[in-house]
């Protein structure tokens, strides 16, 4: 299979978070009875006209920007004719000719290099009607016609199945956190379509490219490719030629299938919709859009590493946008962020994760947290006191001294009182003080373990740890 | 034919359009659609540069709309004109097949 070098384009939909639908007043949800929201325009009842939505163009500005787009400013829209019934006018309302973003990039990190994978363009359009296929009918429900969507297209400059996985990853946390979309691909609000084409020297034209529709997550886009990779090298291991198709994931057989083909190319018979004229995008209209949009994801990471966050702790607060968010409320005090990342990812998102609940639903409040990790800091309060109070801290408005009084908790900074168990534990392992003699410095964690044990968790560990050190190194 | 189009042209045509032809019309097509697609060709000869052509039967801009809901239909009426129905939804012929 390695004789091949694949080239794979990714064609991205996402629905976009707009409070009305693009060309309709009609509500843009999702989840509503069935044909419950639509209107004259979004069933495409003769004599309608469609008004396009000021909110969608804001929102498409915004992701040309956050895909380092070059924005133009003066377009129209087309229209697209196909005969299907998801689209009962007859043609869907896009841009085929004049996108409103052009030129950008995604930046990937693959093999601890970074990846631009360019963008070709970004284009606004209309969603069509949703069709559920049952047997030997389809079932229609028009609440997602006319949903505001971008196209996103990809050059043909993915090279394997985990860049194009990265990329989609990359695509997703950008756009959910710019506010555009909610980006739930088990929803519908982000598919993706792969195109895949293999060649045997990258001095070779293109290879005959085969387009793989609606795949329903990243993971499946990596496994579709793969597979579709697989599909083609055996097909010219054999000598044989192929035709351009469209294939299809299908997610039980975790294979591709072929699709019976729709019109392709110049069979959509695009010209320019009439009934929009041309969209004058100012520049004011794009300085507020951008100004509008909250802190990326690149700029948060930057932020947290400079307060002492680890490279994995600032990822890994990322992938939670909730918990990033709360932890921005702090940064303009002086709050210890490498303390308060270990609490977040730690006890408090296994608290939250038990529950199932988001961190805006508990009764942290920002005092309280400030508080929590200061007494963490300064090792007033043990992981293990931290573990004995954290539910109640969290779900009542008990302030920390109140619940360390109520649950008993003492800090042992009494010397004398920890010398002595130090003494005792050492006594008691000999191989273990032996084996740090030797240079093995696990076994200081073994013999810290063990005193933390005898005094039930209570000891000022910071403490423990300074008297075991001298100790062992007498 | 030069000034005809292929029978192959007119049919796929036809198929678009999702409409029968019958022999007569087929050979009628071939000429008339031809007729008219030189026509156009005429018409492209006048204006080279097409970004600023003209779209809409108007000069003006595009006015937004802002992003507020408006009024919807109800559910019933929207499926009273469907020919076919089942529980809220809007039945048709299935339209995917796996080949």
């Amino acid at each position: 299979m390695s004789k091949y070098i694949p080239t794979i384009g990714i064609e991205v939909h996402v629905e976009l978070k707009t409070k009305t639908k693009i060309f309709s007043s009609s509500k843009n949800g999702y989840g509503s009875m069935a044909n419950s929201l639509t209107n004259v325009v979004d069933l495409g009842y003769p004599g309608t006209l469609p008004t396009l939505n000021e909110e969608v163009i804001n929102t498409a500005i915004k992701a040309a920007h956050v895909l380092n787009c070059k924005i133009r400013k003066k377009q129209h829209f087309d229209r697209k004719n196909y005969f299907y019934p998801d689209n009962p006018k007859n043609y869907q309302i896009t841009e085929a000719r004049t996108p409103i973003g052009y030129d950008g990039y995604v930046e990937i990190e693959i093999n601890n290099e970074k990846k631009k994978i360019e963008i070709e363009e970004i284009h606004i359009e209309e969603d069509t009607c949703k069709s559920a296929h049952r047997g030997k009918v389809s079932l229609l429900d028009f609440n997602r016609a006319g949903v505001p969507l971008i196209e996103i297209v990809s050059k043909a400059c993915i090279e394997t199945n985990e860049e194009a996985k990265l990329y989609l990853e990359k695509l997703r946390q950008l756009l959910f956190y710019s506010d555009i979309s909610d980006c739930k691909m088990e929803e519908g609000s982000m598919r993706c379509d792969a195109n895949v084409s293999l060649r045997k020297n990258i001095a070779d034209p293109l290879g005959t490219k085969c387009e793989i529709k609606n795949i329903g997550s990243i993971s499946n886009v990596g496994i579709a490719i793969s597979k579709e990779i697989e599909r083609q090298a055996k097909l010219l291991d054999q000598g044989e030629s192929f035709q351009e198709q469209t294939r299809r994931f299908d997610d039980k057989l975790n294979d591709t299938i072929l699709m019976r083909v729709k019109e392709t190319g110049n069979d959509y018979r695009y010209f320019p919709e009439p009934d929009i004229p041309y969209v004058i995008i100012t520049d004011e209209r794009i300085e507020k859009a951008i100004s509008s949009l909250p802190m990326l994801p690149d700029q948060r990471k930057e932020l947290y590493l400079s307060r002492g966050v680890s490279e994995v702790n600032a990822t890994k607060i990322i992938a939670n946008r909730n918990l990033s968010d709360y932890l921005n409320e702090f940064l303009d005090t002086n709050l210890n962020f490498q303390v308060a990342t270990n609490l977040l990812l730690g006890d408090i998102s296994g608290y939250l994760n038990r529950q199932e609940k988001e961190i805006n639903q508990t009764e942290l409040t920002k005092e309280k947290f400030i508080e929590l990790v200061k007494k963490v800091e300064e090792n007033t309060l043990t992981s293990k006191n931290v573990k004995d109070i954290l539910d109640e801290y969290l779900e009542t408005s008990q302030t920390l001294d109140e619940l360390i009084q109520k649950n008993g908790i003492s800090n042992i900074t009494d010397e004398s009182l920890l010398t002595e168990v130090v003494d005792k534990i050492i006594l008691e392992n000999p191989d273990s003080v032996k084996d740090y003699q030797a240079g093995k410095e696990r076994a200081i964690k073994f013999l810290m373990g063990q005193i933390m044990k005898e005094t039930k968790g209570s000891a000022n560990p910071k403490l423990v740890n300074e008297i075991l050190i001298s100790k062992l190194n007498k | 034919m030069k000034d005809a189009l292929t029978k192959e042209e007119v049919l796929h045509v036809a198929e678009l359009a999702r409409i029968e032809i019958s022999e007569e019309e087929l050979q009628m097509y071939q000429v008339k659609l031809k007729t008219l697609l030189n026509q156009i060709e005429e018409v492209t000869k006048i204006n080279d540069h097409d970004s600023d052509y003209l779209i809409a039967p108007w000069q003006e801009d595009a006015i937004l709309r802002s992003d507020t809901e408006g009024e919807m239909l109800n559910s019933k009426d929207v499926l009273m004109n469907a020919p076919r129905k089942s529980g809220n939804y809007i039945e048709v012929p299935v339209v995917i097949t796996n080949e």
